[in-house]
Order: C-alpha cells, then structure tokens, then sequence
C-alpha cells in the first residue's frame, strides 16, 4: 500500500474512531426525549426507552380532581435554600425540584410566587448549562401573565422542557437523569403534603399507581449510574420502590368511566390498593429523601 | 483500494445515523397536535418521543398510563415512508398485545382509556424499502414521531378530595 493511502486511512480511522466515542453520548442525547428515558439492548436491532410523566402531569390531576382552590406554599423548598446547593448534585436535583415547585404555582394560579420561583430556577439553570432554554425575556411574559394561570402554566412547561433540550443537547445525561428525578420527587412530595389518607381518593390512587412509574425512572437512572450522584439517587428511589412492592395487587375492575364511543378500552390489569399504613411509610421515606436533597432539616 | 473505500462509505452512513438532533423534536414539529384536530382538551404527554429509523428497525417505549384517563397516540414520520410505520401496544408485564395498528387499517392515530393503570410498550417498526434519500440522513433511515396526548376523563372529579 503506498504512503498516500496509509496517511489517508490514518486521519479518517481517527475521524471515526473519534465519532464512535462520541456516540454513546449521542445515543444518550436521543434517549432522553422529554421526560425520562433509558436506552437498553433487549435483542439485535431493538432497543427500549423507559419515559416518565412530567411533574406538571401529576400537578394538574391533582387540581383538577379537587384541589383547584389550594394556595399553600408552606411545603415547597424555599427558595432562599438555593445558595446551599454548591456541587453539581444538588444543584440538578434542586433545579428539577424548584421547576416543579414553579409549575405548582402556575397551576395553582399563584402568581407572585411563580415569579419568586421563575428567579430561582434561573439562577440555577445558568449553573447546570441550561441558561440558553431560560432566556430573560420569559422573566417578562411571567410578569405579564401573572393573573392568567393558563398562560403561566405554559410558560413554566416551555421552561421545563426547553432545559430538557438543552441538557440533551449538551449532551448532560447524568444532569438530565437529577433533574427529572428531582421534579418527579417533589410531584409526588406536593401531593402527599396536599392529599390525606382516604381509601377511595383519586389522589391516592395516583399516588399509588407512581409505583409504574418510579419503576421507569430507576430504569432511566440505571444508564447514568457510573455518575456517583445519580447512583446515589438510585439507591434512594430503590428504597422508596421497596416501600411500594408491599402495596397489595388485585384484578383491576372492568369499568370505564364516560366512555367516549370512539375510544378502545384497554381491559384486563392489575390495581394496586393502598393501605394507611402503606400511605404513611410512603409519605415517610418520600419526605426523608426530599428533605435530604433540598438540605430541609 | 476498493475494500478500503467500501469501508469509509459504511463508515460515513454509521456516523450519520448517530447524529444527535436529527429527530430530537420531530414529533413537536410535525405530529398534529390537539388544536390542529379540532378536539379540545388533549394535552401533550411529556413521554412522547422521536428518533431516526433504519429499514427493519424495532424500537419500544415504555411508558406509564393512567386510568381514568383518555389517551391520544399518534405515530408520524416522514412523507417518504408514507403510512408504512407499524406499531404495536403491548402491557409491559404480561407481554399481551393490546393493539396493533396492522389489523386496524394501519391506522395512525389510537385513541383509548385503560381500566387499570399501566405500564405499556409501544413497538415502532419501520419495514424495509420504506424510506428515501435524505441529504442529512443515511439512505436507509428516516424521522419517526410518536406523540402522546391526554386528557382527564370528563366528569370524573371533585368527589373525593
């Protein structure tokens, strides 16, 4: 072979061994559309994504199934607690617990709060990389809608996933995973500091039912687990799914509510059926890993 | 020589189909959403996703749904593939197919509610010879959207909180 080629092969082997290395993250990129999301081989030429729902999907069941006229914010993290997050744990997992914080009050139609909160997310935001999803300009369209709380509400969901695009695009995977279980964290904390305990409450069920999904997002966190802070999450929400494997399971009911006659019903399936003491021990360990990421003693 | 230049051509098609943003937001861009279909209340589900496809590709998403809940699916992809996207529902624990698009029309819109909440897979498959030349994509690949919507069941509130 003359020198030529062997020089050719070399600078484009190079080029592409170079891009192979940085596919993984590409992949990673990929993988974490929207909310969630791990990749996983499961056989040749398939793979599997694991999603998870936005804390605003949680937020706006809970006001629309009757809590719409709750103003309390005495629960959410505080946002003078922001200076306290100096490594880049906290400040992920913070980022996603303060954005879900703002859509609680965006939702909840409280707006000088959203504004307080908007500030913070900010200021964290520009810290974990995501300062171009964040622009100045929305500080201004929150202060002019701050009395429309559908416009508010779609406002913070741009911000929420606007930082998602971002982090992806920056290819963050690690960060993303804190951020994601940060806000779906602090969902679940808002709902079981705004619901009591009653057999029969919607509130309840959901709350219950967060088992499938806190299922995905130890998936989703099991592709980031070389990040030690992400292993440490995952330890954490492996307690907590302990916790949730006692919830006993029974034959879902063949009912379906106001039935549009256009939809399919999915039949069949478990429901899991919460017990107080099953509530109690779940809003326990949900409050101890809150508070120990939020640094609240 | 020949080997060599086979090898730097397969080479430039694997780099890519691994471009990042390629697909990123497609199903934001290009899957209808609610207001387009003129029904009021659906709500884009933050678990919806994109990615580019290669001829035979399979790939699944597992999702969370809830009962007591209407939900929309939309599978959207590029015009060169046409209606030619297959997909499949299946309850991720039993592994029992739910829906499949094939045997109702290749329809790409399913809309349902659940009795129980779940976990869902949702099987993508783009078949063979679907897809066109692309000047940023391998020849072999294409953009697919799978855009979920929800809405709460009407009626079904203020009871018991």
């Amino acid at each position: 072979m003359n020198k030529p080629i062997v020089l050719f092969l070399t600078v484009v082997s190079a080029f592409y061994l170079s891009g192979c290395g940085n596919s993984d993250k590409t992949d990673e990129s990929e993988s974490t559309e929207a909310a969630k999301t791990e990749e996983v081989k499961s056989d040749v030429g398939s793979e599997t994504f694991f999603q998870v729902p936005s804390p605003g999907e949680m937020l706006t069941f809970i006001k629309m199934v009757g809590g719409q006229n709750n103003k309390n914010v005495s629960f959410l993290n505080p946002a003078s607690n922001q200076k306290n997050y100096s490594d880049s744990k906290s400040k992920a997992l913070n980022f996603g617990i303060y954005s879900c914080d703002l859509s609680y009050c965006s939702i909840f139609e409280i707006g000088a709060e959203a504004l307080k909160y908007f500030k913070v997310v900010k200021v964290l935001g520009d810290q974990i990389g995501v300062s171009t999803a964040i622009k100045p300009e929305l500080l201004k369209r929150i202060e002019t809608n701050i009395s429309v709380p559908e416009s508010l509400a779609i406002i913070t969901d741009d911000v929420y996933f606007s930082s998602f695009e971002a982090l992806e695009d920056g290819k963050q995977g690690p960060t993303l995973a804190l951020v994601v279980a940060g806000g779906w964290l602090e969902s679940i904390y808002i709902a079981v500091n705004l619901a009591k305990y009653e057999a029969n409450s919607p509130i309840v069920e959901r709350l219950a039912d967060q088992k499938y999904t806190l299922e995905n997002l130890i998936e989703y966190l099991k592709k980031h687990e070389a990040d030690q802070g992400v292993a440490g999450v995952k330890a954490d929400f492996e307690s907590l799914l302990a916790i949730f494997n006692s919830i006993k399971e029974q034959e879902a009911k063949k009912t379906v509510k106001n039935k549009n006659p256009k939809e399919a019903t999915l039949e069949g399936g478990t429901e899991l059926v919460m017990t107080k003491d099953n509530f109690l021990s779940i809003v326990e360990k949900i409050n101890t890993i809150r508070n120990s990421y939020t640094l609240t003693k | 020589m020949k080997y060599f230049l086979i090898l730097i051509v397969s080479l430039t098609s694997f780099v890519a189909i691994s471009q990042s943003g390629v697909c990123g937001n497609y199903h934001r861009k290009y899957c209808k959403m609610d207001e387009e279909k003129g029904n009021s209340g659906w709500q884009y589900n933050a678990q919806s996703k994109s990615g580019l496809f290669n001829q035979g590709m399979i790939s699944k998403l597992r999702c969370v749904i809830y009962k007591n809940m209407d939900y929309r699916i939309s599978v959207c992809c590029e015009t060169e593939i046409g209606e030619a996207v297959n997909y499949k529902i299946f309850d991720s624990r039993t592994n029992e197919l739910l829906f499949d698009n094939k045997s109702a029309d290749d329809s790409q819109v399913f809309e349902f509610q659940s009795v129980a909440t779940r976990q869902l897979i949702i099987e993508v498959m783009v078949p063979q010879g679907a897809t066109e030349k692309d000047k940023h994509k391998a020849t072999n690949a294409a953009c697919v959207g799978l855009l979920i919507e929800h809405k709460l069941t009407d009626k079904q509130g203020f009871s018991n909180y």
